[in-house]
C-alpha cells in the first residue's frame, strides 16, 4: 500500500514528465542553439528522479516498519476541520471571482462579512454588528488609504460601474 | 562608509522617513506579538501600503517591521507562556518561569535589551561586512552566480523540513514555476497552455503571499473552535516596571553570552532561510552548554533569556546581508524586501550597494534607529498588547486576506496576480499538509530566472561544463553544495533516529 509521500512523488513524477514531453516540441532559436527546452528539461527531469526518489523511499520505508495504520493526528484541542477549510476556500475563490465583476467596495463587503461568520457564527446579536462593522471598517478604510493616498487604483466592477 | 552612514542617519530622521520606520516597527511588535501571525505574515500585510511610497520609506517601514516583529513575540512569550512568533519560542523556556514568580517586569526588559544589543551587534556585522562582501561578488561570472544559487538552493533544501528528498521537491517546484512562460534569452514562449497572462512568467510576490498567508492561515482554521481564548490567561495586575540601569547591566555583565549568542544569530541569518526560529533555539542551547549552572536553565534564568533574544535579533542582521551583498534572500521576510525593491526597479546583488548607496546605507540607518524604537514601543505598549492578542481571529483573517488580495492585484493592476495568489494559496496549504517545506519553493521561485539565465549565458560563453568545477570560486561553492547535502543527510539520518518523525509543518 502506498502512503502519503509516495502520492506525492507519483504526483512529481507524472507532473514533471508531461511538462517534459511538452518541452520536446519547443523550437530551437537559431540565435541561440541551446534553445528554450534545453533548462526546463533539466529542471523537470531532476523533478522526475525526485518523484521517483520519494515512491521509493515510501515504498521501502513501509517494508521495513511494521504495518501500523496511520491515526490521522488532530490539534491539542480536538479534530482539525477541513470543512471549515474547504468553506473559507470558497469563499476567497467567490470574493475573487467577484472583485472585476461586482468591484472591490462590494466584492470586499461581502467578503469579510461572509468569512467572519463563517470563521465563528453569529450566535447572538454582538457577533453580527461585529462582522457588518468589520466589513463596513475594512471596505471604507483600505479603499480610501489605498486609492486616495497610495495611489492604488482597486478594480472596479463591470455589474455595478464602481 | 561612515560619512554614508551619517547621512543616511541623517536621512532617514526626517520624518517622511521615520514616520514609516515608526509605523512599520510598532505594527512588527503588535504583529510578532499576536500568536499565530508570523514576521512573515505581518511583512505580507504591510506590503501593499509600501507601493505608493518611495523606495526608502517602504524599505525604512519593512525594516522597522522585522526588527520590531523579531522583538514583539517575546512579549507574549514571557508575559503569557506564549511565543508570539516561532522566533521567540526559547525565550518562553525562561522568560515566563520569571513572569510566574513575580519577575514579569524584569523577564519582559531582560528580552527587550537583549534583543537591543544583539540587533545592534549584528548590526555592525551587516554594516561591515556588507560592502565587502559584494565587492567581492562583483567579480563574480556566470559560473560563479550559478554556483552560488545552487549553495543556496541546497542549503535551504538541506536545512529546512525533515526530509531532503521533500527540501529538493520542493525547490523543484519552485524552479519549475520559473521556467512557465517566456524563455528569459530569447522571450520565445513554453509551457503557457494558452493562457496570457503566464506568457510573461509567474510574479514571485504573489506566489509568496499566497503560499505563505494561506499556509499560516488555514493551518489556524482548521484548529478553530478548539483553541483556547487567551484573555483568561491575561493578569492585568502584573507589574512591568524595572531599574533600566539594572537590567542593562545585567544583559551587558555576561559580554561572552551576548557575543556568542549574537555571532550564532548572524551566522543563521547569513544562510539562507534558516531563520530566527533556529537562532533562538541554538542560541539557547549554546548558552546552556556554557553555563556554569545549566541546571538553572528552564526555571527563570537571565541567560535563557538574553541568548534566546540576542540571536533573534542579530539575525535580522544576518539575514540583510545576504540579500544586500548577494540577492539572495535569507528568509521570508526577506523575500518580501527583495520583492518591494523589484517593484520600483531596484536591482539586488552586489552592486546594489554602489548603484544605490542612499537606498543601502538608508536601510542600515533605519536598522540600527529601529531598535531603540522598538524597545520605545514595548515600553509604552506592552500592557495595550496583551489586549490586542485577544482580537478573535474569525476578524483578523479575513482583514489579512483582503491585504493579500491588494497586494498582489496592486503589483500589476491586473486580476491575473490575485488568481495566481489563490492557486499558491491552495498548493501551499496542500504541501504543508504533504509535509513539504515552503521555503525551498520560495528561494526556487525567486532564483529559478537567475540560475537559468547564468547557466545559458555560462554555456554560450564556454561550452565546457568543467568550466563549473575548475574555476576556483565557482568550484569551491558547487563542492560547499555538496558538502552541505552530506551534511543535510546525516543530520536527518541523526534526527529521525533520536525523535522519529514528528508532526509540526515546515513553514
Amino acid at each position: 500500500m502506498i502512503g502519503r509521500d509516495g502520492i506525492t512523488g507519483l504526483v512529481a513524477l507524472a507532473a514533471s514528465l508531461v511538462l517534459f514531453w511538452l518541452t520536446l516540441g519547443l523550437e530551437k532559436n537559431p540565435l541561440v542553439p541551446i534553445g528554450p527546452g534545453f533548462y526546463p528539461q533539466i529542471v523537470l527531469g531532476f523533478t522526475a528522479l525526485l518523484g521517483l526518489a520519494l515512491v521509493a523511499q515510501d515504498l521501502l520505508g513501509r517494508r521495513k516498519a511494521p504495518a501500523v495504520p496511520e491515526a490521522p493526528k488532530a490539534a491539542p484541542g480536538g479534530k482539525l476541520n477541513y470543512t471549515l477549510v474547504a468553506l473559507t476556500f470558497a469563499v476567497f475563490g467567490a470574493y475573487v471571482l467577484l472583485l472585476p465583476l461586482a468591484g472591490y467596495r462590494v466584492a470586499t463587503f461581502l467578503f469579510v462579512l461572509g468569512c467572519s461568520f463563517l470563521l465563528e457564527p453569529p450566535r447572538r446579536a454582538g457577533l453580527w454588528v461585529r462582522g457588518g462593522v468589520l466589513a463596513a471598517i475594512t471596505t471604507v478604510v483600505t479603499y480610501y488609504v489605498f486609492e486616495q493616498y497610495l495611489a492604488v487604483l482597486l478594480p472596479r466592477g463591470t455589474w455595478t460601474g464602481f | 562608509m561612515y560619512e554614508l552612514l551619517w547621512s543616511g542617519i541623517v536621512d532617514v530622521f526626517q520624518l517622511k522617513y521615520m514616520l514609516p520606520l515608526v509605523i512599520g516597527t510598532v505594527v512588527g511588535v503588535v504583529g510578532g506579538a499576536l500568536p499565530g501571525v508570523t514576521i512573515t505574515m505581518t511583512i505580507i500585510i504591510v506590503l501593499p501600503f509600501t507601493f505608493g511610497l518611495d523606495p526608502l520609506q517602504g524599505l525604512a517601514a519593512m525594516t522597522g517591521v522585522y526588527v520590531g516583529g523579531s522583538a514583539g513575540g517575546l512579549v507574549t512569550a514571557t508575559l503569557l507562556g506564549i511565543p508570539g512568533t516561532p522566533s521567540s519560542v526559547a525565550t518562553t523556556f525562561d522568560g515566563f518561569p520569571m513572569a510566574k514568580k513575580g519577575d514579569a517586569g524584569r523577564a519582559l526588559w531582560l528580552g527587550v535589551w537583549g534583543s537591543f544589543f544583539g540587533g545592534m551587534i549584528g548590526g555592525v556585522f551587516l554594516i561591515a561586512a556588507t560592502g565587502p562582501l559584494a565587492n567581492f561578488a562583483i567579480a563574480f561570472g556566470p559560473w560563479e552566480f550559478f554556483s552560488l544559487f545552487v549553495l543556496a538552493l541546497s542549503m535551504v533544501a538541506g536545512l529546512v523540513g525533515r526530509s531532503l528528498l521533500k527540501g529538493f521537491l520542493s525547490g523543484a517546484i519552485g524552479l519549475i514555476v520559473t521556467v512557465l512562460g517566456n524563455d528569459p534569452m530569447m522571450g520565445q514562449p513554453r509551457l503557457t497552455f494558452g493562457i496570457g497572462f503566464l506568457e510573461g512568467g509567474v510574479p514571485f510576490l504573489p506566489v509568496l503571499i499566497g503560499v505563505f498567508a494561506f499556509a499560516q492561515i488555514m493551518s489556524d482554521v482548521e484548529k478553530m473552535g478548539g483553541a483556547r481564548t487567551l484573555a483568561g490567561s491575561i493578569d492585568r495586575a502584573t507589574k512591568l516596571t524595572v531599574s533600566h540601569l539594572k537590567v542593562i547591566w545585567e544583559v551587558l555583565s555576561k559580554p561572552f553570552l551576548l557575543l556568542w549568542a549574537s555571532f550564532i544569530g548572524v551566522v543563521i541569518g547569513v544562510l539562507p532561510a534558516v531563520g530566527g526560529s533556529a537562532a533562538n533555539m541554538m542560541a539557547y542551547d549554546q548558552a546552556k552548554k556554557f553555563s556554569r549552572h545549566p541546571e538553572r536553565f528552564g526555571t527563570g534564568t537571565s541567560e535563557g533569556i538574553v541568548a534566546s533574544e540576542s540571536a533573534n535579533n542579530a539575525n535580522v542582521g544576518g539575514s540583510l546581508v545576504t540579500i544586500m551583498a548577494f540577492g539572495i534572500p535569507g528568509d521570508a521576510v526577506t523575500a518580501v524586501m527583495l520583492g518591494a525593491l523589484t517593484i520600483h526597479g531596484i536591482q539586488s546583488g552586489p552592486l546594489f550597494i554602489s548603484q544605490n548607496p542612499q537606498i543601502a546605507y538608508g536601510i542600515f540607518a533605519a536598522y540600527l534607529l529601529a531598535h531603540p524604537i522598538m524597545a520605545l514601543v514595548i515600553a509604552i505598549g506592552a500592557r495595550f498588547m496583551l489586549r490586542v492578542v485577544t482580537v478573535p481571529k474569525a476578524a483578523l483573517f479575513p482583514v489579512v486576506l483582503v491585504l493579500c488580495v491588494i497586494g498582489a492585484y496592486a503589483l500589476s493592476n491586473t486580476m491575473s496576480s490575485v488568481y495566481i495568489l489563490l492557486i499558491f494559496g491552495l498548493l501551499g496549504y496542500a504541501m504543508v499538509k504533504l509535509k513539504l517545506p515552503l521555503a525551498p519553493l520560495i528561494l526556487g521561485v525567486i532564483l529559478g530566472d537567475q540560475i537559468e539565465t547564468n547557466l545559458i549565458r555560462a554555456i554560450m560563453t564556454d561550452s565546457d561544463l568543467w568550466q563549473f568545477v575548475v574555476r576556483p570560486i565557482s568550484g569551491v561553492l558547487l563542492a560547499m553544495s555538496v558538502g552541505s547535502v552530506i551534511l543535510a543527510l546525516w543530520q536527518h539520518r541523526r534526527h529521525r533516529q533520536r525523535v522519529g518523525d514528528d508532526d509540526s509543518p515546515d513553514f
